[in-house]
């Protein structure tokens, strides 16, 4: 079992890229093998990540050097520098890949009847695979250029998913949209890892960030805007977020639910950059404003878009968009005070922002791609997402329109559902920071509450509709993958403070202290 | 208590609320019995009365997704004129945003640097 959690950040990555590779070999054998080689992968993956999380938390820093006698030795004997592949896992990773298994495993298991009847399944499960790969690779890397390679498997393979459904036109759009801003995200990244390597000869995050503290160039100011704003874009951050709604709306839900998350791996590089690689500079309060800025916008022009939405995915999408603004919002003003000790250590409202920030990414994990799978459920039977044409689907769906309701109460934060939790986190910290903060949030979740009611009202109250009389209930796969994740919108909800105790906490402590990433890999300083 | 959560101020305790909850319920449950006993399902007493005007099937009585709202975006007219502007569905102006917010953070950053 200890050789199992040593290797785990690299099984993590090569097992489900393993699988990528075996699954058009199996493919051609059986349908059957095919999909239990998915399934069994990834729920062994999420039974790694969960060991990995739990050693993290109990040891500290987890570091894997690929290559070197010992795994643990990221500077090679008469070297000053790390040179080579390193992995390095602390509690954010462990937080952001816990939230990355539960969800591909989800996402797989729907997958498994929600497109058995489209051609090319096969190829879709390779995909999925590698996309799995590449968030966990963006997650675990410790230097910037694998982080780069990483985010374009991630990229690729969801454009290619997105664009799955070649019979519908919209989703060659969707996917060909998704490429191209993906490629111009990346284009950026490796250009800001271009000027940063010039400058000091090194790709690796830790032994950057020390360098950039102690040569804090005009350069490096530039290659942070051009890393923030690459990855915010990735996110959908407003006004950025323009190809958001046209990418999530024409994917197969299962594969919008992976793209919620993928949103969440490019927060997770926005975030590294601004606390691990520029954490220690002056210009962390700047960059917490521009996030507290850019932050309440995404909540506000999210949530007034989705209102106006009659297409259930692109409804769902301008949601998405909007909840990733409470959690731009309270990062933000964490970075924002990150030069006060008193405010960002244990008892301090800084770090409870973070805190709150991080555990509505959580939620927003387990909620969001819930909904998108009941919008997937709707489209199922129904065949199309105008909510317009819908109505009276409660009577033939119950299951749907319970699960769509607990997803609807979590992300509109109404107590005692897991979102209010995350949601007072948020209220409580950015109120000590300005008032209107916490305002505006609550103004976007009554606006929150009131557009599922809209959507709810219409998809699933009402008579029933002659033209759906022959509806039925989703297949049984569909139904685990959405009770897996409401499963998890209810754990949450009974158990916050174990939650924010055991991951939470290590997580913000593990972006707001930047010393102890670097000292994993540097070791301490002379 | 795995329950509680401590933000610094008053705490919050999803236990407590769902027994809150359940007792509402309850309350809410005794005073329905304690309703009227006369109501006969299926007869004229719970038909809809519209004025004495005709009252639609069922499924033509379906309020759509177009008509909930309305109101609030009247009133919000001209916010969404200008909110749906950059919504052109062309990647072009897509990457034109890119390009103006990263330039000007860079210039944000670059004073905020210089002022340091």
């Amino acid at each position: 079992m200890a050789a199992l959690i040593t290797h785990s950040p690299i099984l993590i990555i090569a097992i489900p890229l393993a699988a990528a590779f075996l699954t058009p070999l199996i493919g051609m054998a059986s349908k059957k093998a095919r999909n239990a080689l998915v399934v069994v992968s990834l729920t062994f993956v999420v039974f790694l990540v969960f060991a990995l999380a739990r050693d993290v938390v109990i040891n500290g820093i987890h570091v894997y050097t690929l290559g070197a006698a010992s795994p643990d030795l990221s500077i090679p004997t008469g070297f000053m520098v790390p040179v080579r592949i390193i992995l390095e896992v602390d509690g954010m990773s462990a937080f952001f890949g816990i939230i990355w298994a539960i969800v591909s495993l989800a996402a797989a298991i729907y997958s498994l009847s929600h497109i058995a009847s489209e051609t090319g399944q096969t190829r879709f499960y390779t995909l999925l695979l590698l996309m799995v790969t590449g968030g966990f690779g963006m997650m675990f890397t410790g230097d910037l250029f694998n982080l780069f390679v990483f985010l374009e498997i991630a990229s690729i393979s969801g454009g290619a998913l997105i664009a799955f459904r070649t019979k519908f036109a919209d989703t060659q759009e969707g996917g060909f949209k998704y490429i191209v801003v993906s490629a111009i995200a990346g284009l950026m990244v490796l250009f800001a890892t271009g000027i940063l390597y010039a400058q000091y000869n090194s790709l690796n995050i830790a032994f950057l960030a020390q360098a950039i503290q102690d040569n804090y160039t005009a350069l490096d100011t530039i290659a942070l805007a051009l890393l923030l704003i690459a990855f915010a874009m990735k996110t959908g951050m407003v006004p950025l977020h323009l190809w958001f709604p046209d990418a999530y709306s024409v994917a197969p839900a299962s594969i919008t639910g992976m793209l919620v998350i993928t949103s969440h791996a490019c927060m997770y590089a926005a975030f590294r950059v601004c606390f691990t690689l520029y954490g220690g500079m002056p210009d962390a309060p700047v960059v917490g404003w521009i996030l507290i800025v850019i932050g309440l916008l995404t909540m506000f022009v999210g949530v007034t878009m989705a209102v106006f939405q009659k297409d259930v995915m692109r409804f769902m999408s301008y949601h998405a968009i909007s909840q990733l603004g409470y959690m731009w919002l309270g990062v933000g003003v964490g970075l924002a005070v990150l030069g006060n000790p008193a405010l960002v250590n244990p008892g301090g409202w800084g770090r409870e922002a973070v805190s709150g920030g991080i555990f509505h990414i959580l939620n927003h994990a387990m909620y969001k791609p819930l909904l998108f799978f009941t919008g997937g459920a709707l489209f199922h039977y129904t065949g199309t997402r105008d909510l317009t044409k819908m109505g009276g689907l409660a009577h033939k769906m119950k299951w749907t329109t319970i699960l769509y309701i607990i997803g609807t109460l979590s992300i509109s934060g109404i107590p005692p559902l897991n979102g209010f939790s995350s949601k007072i986190l948020i209220y409580e910290s950015v109120y000590q920071f300005h008032p209107i903060l916490t305002i505006t949030g609550i103004v976007v979740s009554i606006l929150t509450l009131a557009s599922f009611t809209k959507a709810f009202h219409s998809a699933f109250m009402g008579a029933e509709l002659p033209e759906y009389k022959g509806v039925k209930e989703v297949p049984r796969s569909m139904l685990i993958a959405m009770g897996i994740l409401a499963a998890g919108i209810v754990f949450i909800t009974l158990f916050p403070s174990l939650i924010v105790d055991s991951t939470i906490h290590p997580a913000a402590d593990a972006l707001i202290h930047q010393e102890t990433y670097i000292t994993a890999v540097m070791g301490v300083a002379p | 208590m795995t329950s509680i959560l401590e933000s610094g101020y008053p705490y919050w305790n999803p236990i407590i609320w769902i027994i809150v909850f359940l007792i509402v319920m309850i309350v809410v449950y005794f005073f329905r019995r304690r309703g009227q006993k006369g109501y006969k399902k299926d007869t004229a007493q719970a038909q809809i009365f519209l004025c004495g005007e005709e009252v639609p099937e069922a499924e033509q009585r379906h309020i759509r997704v177009g008509n909930i709202y309305w109101g609030f975006f009247e009133t919000l007219k001209e916010y969404y004129n200008q909110i749906l502007r950059p919504h052109t569905g062309i990647i072009n102006d897509y990457i034109l945003w890119f390009v103006a917010v990263t330039a000007i953070s860079v210039i944000i950053l670059l004073i905020a640097g210089l002022a340091k």
